[in-house]
């Protein structure tokens, strides 16, 4: 034992050895590069740029402005990709809500962990909202964006179905499944309204900001309303990525923590 | 940057701990706890990079449901891992 542990470290040491000989060796190129590559260079210079308007997407922020405008469609189908894994997973727990609440007969008080967790949760559940709100709203100016947003709601409904209990979320706060997947196709549909918009009304699909090469996009002069910056489009895509994300993980945690006995029970297995 | 670098290489090295940790340790709620720490350096590590985006979405999915979903699963089977004596 003590012989067979010694040898597996003495084994990782030289391997990170080698590595580390290995990158200081230069064998793995320009990683980690010191200055700043042409293509970020790129993104960098034109994203925000008043004076050159011919590239820019209007967001100062680099990361979401290549998201949502200049890859675009890479985002679009990566959110429809998720839709689908989450309502093909839906519709393997297909039953009557009725008949499990029927079968669910214990208090809601007994349930939970200790009135620690409980108050501790309490404090933190509107936090971990309030922060993914502002990240989604601030995600065309800040670094974050829709998708980040998404995930950190998604954690204010997972500590309540761990500390309270899942019919705490479902019958005290009202958040069902079926409005779970009523808020997520909510956010999907404002995604695809907001894409073919521009398409309606003479510009390119998922346009943002008009490049030089594609007509002028309505979304072009909506860049600003009074002191509100907007980015175009960015914003409401920020807005419906949270719903979509954040209430797709929800549905997803209301259905693993459906109690696995009365589940079987129900489909008869 | 020598400042950066340094911390960096401290979080990496907590990050290794805390995995030899996740892997050697027998009960598994608390490998799934080590890791989350494992996580929590990454995303200190991410920051540094300047990558603030990733750091957002991976506290988020490493930290918080990463590890609640494989609390999850632990429920559904054993706590504590049978190995050789």
């Amino acid at each position: 034992m003590k012989i067979k542990d010694t040898a597996v470290g003495v084994m990782i040491a030289l391997l990170l050895l080698t590595v580390v000989a290995v990158i200081l060796l230069g064998g793995t190129a320009h990683t980690p590069s010191t200055g700043i590559r042409p293509l970020a260079e790129f993104y960098l210079k034109h994203c925000i740029n008043v004076y050159n308007t011919t590239w820019w997407t209007s967001s100062p922020a680099a990361v979401t402005s290549m998201l949502w405008d200049y890859r675009g469609l890479d985002t679009y189908y990566e959110t429809s990709v998720f839709f689908l894994a989450i309502i093909s997973g839906a519709a393997l727990f297909r039953i009557a809500e009725v008949k499990l609440k029927a079968e669910e007969g214990r208090g809601r008080e007994e349930l939970g962990l200790s009135i620690i967790v409980k108050t501790s949760t309490r404090i933190i559940f509107p936090l971990i909202l309030a922060v993914s709100v502002s990240v989604a709203l601030h995600g065309h100016l800040n670094p974050g964006g829709g998708f980040q947003a998404g995930s950190i709601l998604a954690v204010g409904p997972l500590l309540l179905i761990a500390s309270f209990s899942r019919r705490y979320l479902e019958d005290r706060l009202r958040l069902s499944r079926a409005k779970c997947v009523a808020l997520f196709t909510v956010g999907l549909v404002l995604i695809v309204l907001v894409a073919a918009l521009p398409l309606a009304m003479g510009g390119a699909l998922m346009q943002n900001q008009p490049k030089y090469w594609s007509p002028k996009s309505p979304w072009g002069s909506l860049t600003k309303i009074g002191p509100l910056e907007l980015s175009g489009t960015i914003f409401f895509l920020d807005i419906a990525e949270l719903f979509a994300v954040g209430f797709g993980f929800t549905l997803l945690f209301l259905l693993l923590s459906m109690p696995e006995k009365e589940f079987r029970r129900l489909l008869g297995l | 940057m020598i400042l950066a670098v340094s911390i960096m290489a401290f979080a990496l090295t907590l990050a290794t701990i805390f995995t030899y940790f996740a892997i050697k340790s027998k009960d598994l709620v608390k490998a799934a706890i080590f890791s989350a720490g494992q996580s929590a350096a990454f995303a200190l590590t991410f920051f540094l990079l300047m990558a603030p985006d990733i750091v957002l979405a991976y506290v988020a999915v490493a930290v918080g449901i990463y590890t609640v979903l494989l609390l999850y699963v632990i429920s559904k089977t054993e706590r504590y891992e049978e190995g050789e004596r």
